[in-house]
This record gives C-alpha cells, structure tokens and sequence, in this order.
C-alpha cells in the first residue's frame, strides 16, 4: 500500500484530516457538556434558594407542619430525587424521605467533606463548591445541592426559638435532583455529533481520494501502459485520449513513439526490406 | 623512470581502494543510522501511550492538584487549555505534513510526547482531565502517527537511494553523479 503512488499521497492526509476532525469532536463534545453541567447546577442552585425562600416565614414561626408540607409538595415534582433539611448537628430533621428522619448524616459524605474537612467547618461556599455529582441507591444519576441555612437577625430575636446570635449557620438544605433528562440530552447531541463526524469524514476523506483517483491515478496508470506498449514497440487501439492537460503532452509523445519504433520494427521485418535500402 | 610510473600506479590503485572502502563505510554507516531514525516515530508513540496509561489513573505518582495548586496558584481554565489543544494539534499536523512535502529530517517526535503531556498535566490540575482525557489521547494518536509515517517515508526514501549508491560505489569506486 505504501509503495503505491496512491497510497503515499492518501494515507497521511487521511490520517490527518481523521484525527484533527476526531480531536475537534471531543473538544466540542467536552465544552457542551461543561456548559450544559454548569447551566443545570445554577438552575439546581436557584431551586434551592427558592426553597429556601418558600419555607423561610414557616421556619422563622417555628411551624414544622407548614414546613413539612413544603417540602413534601416540592419533593413530588418530576425530576427531585429529594429534599432534606439537616440541623447543626448533622440529624435530619425533615425529609421527602421518611426513614432518613432523625438519623445522622455521615460528615465524610462526599456532599459534606467539602465544608467539614478541616477541624472547623466552612460556613461560607461558592455557587459550584454547593453542587456534587453522584449515583444514588437505585444507581440514576443525581445532582445534589448543599446550601446552608443562615442565622438572621429575625431568628435570634424571635421569642419562640430563639438562636444565638453568634451562631453562624442553622442549618443545612439539601436537594437532589435527577440528571435523567440533562443525560438524555447530551446522549441525542452526542449521536448527533457522531453522525456529522462521519458524514463530514466520508465526504472529506472520500471525496479527496476519489478526486485524486480519477484526475491523477487513472491517467498515470494509462500512461504507464503507453509507456510499456512503447517500450515493447506496439501501438496503441486508439490515440490517447482525455488526459488532463498537463498529462496529455507526455500522453502523446508516448503514442507518437510507440507509432514510430512500431512503423520501424514492421520495416525492418517487410521482405525485400534490404533491397531497396541504397547501399 | 618506469619504476617510478609503477610506484604511482600502486599508490593510486591503492588510495583508489581505500577511497572506495572509506565511502562503502560511510554509506553503511549511514543506511544503519537511517534504519535506527526510522523506528522514532515508533518510540515516540510507545512513550505516549505509556504517560496516557499513566493520565488514565490520574498520575498516582504525582501530588493532589489541591496541593500542586496551592503551590502554584490557580491553573488555567479548562476553556483555554482546549483552545489551545486545537491550535497546537493543527499547527503540529500541517508543520509535519509540510516536512514531508519538503523531505526535511526533523527529529521532533519526543517533542510532541512533551507537549502532550503538559496538556494532559494542565487538565489534571485544573481537575477536567476526566472530560478531555480522550481530546489528548486522540490529538497525541494523530499528531504521532503523521510524524511516525513521515519520519519512516524519509527513512525507507534515503536508504534505498543509499543502497542504489553503495551498488555503484562497489561497481565503481566512485559516488554516482547527484541528480
């Protein structure tokens, strides 16, 4: 393959054009997909400050019922695997899931060792230092966000329960969502992609070789068969024919020489050749 | 007077043999260094797969990007480091593809292993390795098989015209008129 003439013009660029092509898909690919992650993390984000919102007068009236009763209509909307809200502590204390209430939430979790890794925990984060990314139980895919409840001046003076005001953090809120649809999604651009990539490649790589196949490789292996019909002195069927311009020279003075040692070598093999020749 | 004409004609004879030898040397010599070079691009491609093996696992032999970020400060965005995969993967294709257009021996293929793997660092530490893992592994595959082809074409191209030289140097004792 490498010997041919063909194959040395067409194997690098083939490999070129199909790597970079390949290369560009997968860069493309990854910045969708960072965009898209990071979009669905702000939204996850938003929902969570307007949870936090919606139940803020029941936490502030102390008024578990109400509270319970948001989260619960919140958490039986399509797309929330769940809602809990955790005290200071670590127990939960409300939850879309019952048997989780008043246990313990592990500090080394991966949503919690961001905040508890060193010996005092972080009371502050960044939006995208809020999100994880996990597999639950039933093994779909979860984005989960972890937004503290703040101390506000409201809680400390309130008369029912009432907080130090040197505390800092109350508690925490944390929302799951599934990442089923946003998976759907990037799986359809990815097989989308993929099928341009192939169809770009195919015309590129195929139409290069094709090309070169028919205005080069054909007419230089019926100038090499000119060439060994004129070294072997016989001539042609036909004169050459539609050869591309720079070709067709070497084209004709092939067939003018194979028409030329063939007049010749009939000449000398005519009887009576010698007879005539002066002497 | 003929004695010495005889004298001549054995020195020359003999310094026509050494010189003949002295090119047989230096063409081997030279079809054995063009047999070696032609394996690089080989080579090259062998390292690259080993410190992609090693990107896979997240290089367990190097610090946490924490750490190496708390040294070094923040790494640049993962946007960037892809726009510039793209422009160095273009750039390293038709740089070779222009080198075997030109016939130019270039012995750049470790290069590029170390600039593949500075890209797979740079997406290691700012922890977006995961994403573009297979954009490296893909711009190293492609980048290393053109200059493996190109360096083996240069290679396969020199030592046959050097063996069609040692012929003639053997028949002749002289090097062939270049074309």
């Amino acid at each position: 393959m490498f010997k041919s003439l063909a194959g040395r013009a067409l194997v690098p660029v083939g490999i070129a054009v199909t790597g970079f092509v390949v290369v560009c898909f997968l860069l493309l690919y990854s910045a969708i997909k960072t965009i898209v992650d990071r979009d669905s993390a702000v939204n996850a984000t938003n929902l969570a400050d307007t949870v936090l919102k919606s139940a803020r007068y029941a936490m502030l009236k102390n008024d578990k019922d109400i509270l319970t009763t948001i989260i619960h209509n919140i958490g039986q909307q399509k797309g929330v695997e769940h809602i809990r809200i955790f005290d200071k502590k670590g127990v939960i204390n409300i939850s879309t899931r019952n048997e989780e209430l008043n246990r313990q939430v592990d500090k080394t979790a991966d949503g919690c060792i961001i905040c508890h890794a060193g010996q005092v925990p972080m009371t502050t984060l960044g939006k995208m230092e809020q999100v994880r990314i996990f597999k639950n139980g039933q093994g779909s895919d979860v984005i989960s966000i972890t937004a503290p409840i703040y101390n506000e001046p409201e809680c400390s003076n309130a008369s029912c329960h009432v907080h130090p005001a040197g505390q800092k953090v109350l508690g925490t809120l944390d929302i799951g969502l599934s990442r089923e649809a946003l998976l759907h999604s990037l799986a359809s651009i990815r097989i989308q992609m993929i099928t341009f990539t192939l169809m770009i490649l195919v015309l590129t790589v195929g139409g290069v070789t094709a090309l070169l196949l028919r205005s080069v490789f054909q007419p230089l292996q019926k100038l090499s068969k000119l060439a060994l019909q004129a070294e072997n002195s016989e001539l042609p069927a036909t004169p050459p024919a539609h050869f591309p311009r720079e070709l067709d020279r070497i084209a004709q003075s092939l067939y003018k020489l194979s028409q030329k040692s063939g007049s010749a070598s009939s000449r000398s093999k005519t009887p009576g050749r010698d007879v005539d020749l002066p002497k | 007077m003929l004695e010495n004409s005889e004298n001549q004609a054995a020195v020359g004879a003999t310094t026509g043999q050494s010189q003949r030898e002295t090119l047989i040397r230096e063409i081997s010599a030279d079809i054995k260094r063009l047999s070696a070079f032609s394996n690089r691009g080989l080579w090259a491609v062998s390292l690259f797969l080993l410190v992609s093996m090693m990107a896979w696992r997240n290089f367990p032999l190097l610090p946490l990007p924490d750490r190496v970020t708390a040294l070094l400060g923040a790494p640049p965005p993962p946007g960037m480091i892809s726009l510039v995969l793209l422009l160095y993967t273009f750039s390293a294709i038709i740089l070779s593809l222009s080198r075997m257009m030109a016939a130019i021996e270039h012995k750049s293929s470790f290069c590029h292993v170390g600039y593949l793997t500075a890209f797979f660092l740079f997406y290691h530490f700012a922890k977006a390795l995961d994403d573009n893992y297979w954009a490296v592994f893909g711009a190293g595959i492609t980048i290393l098989s053109v200059e493996s082809y190109r360096i083996w074409n240069y290679c396969r191209e020199n030592i046959s015209r050097k063996q069609e030289q040692l012929e003639f140097v053997k028949k002749n004792g002289r090097m062939p008129v270049e074309e």
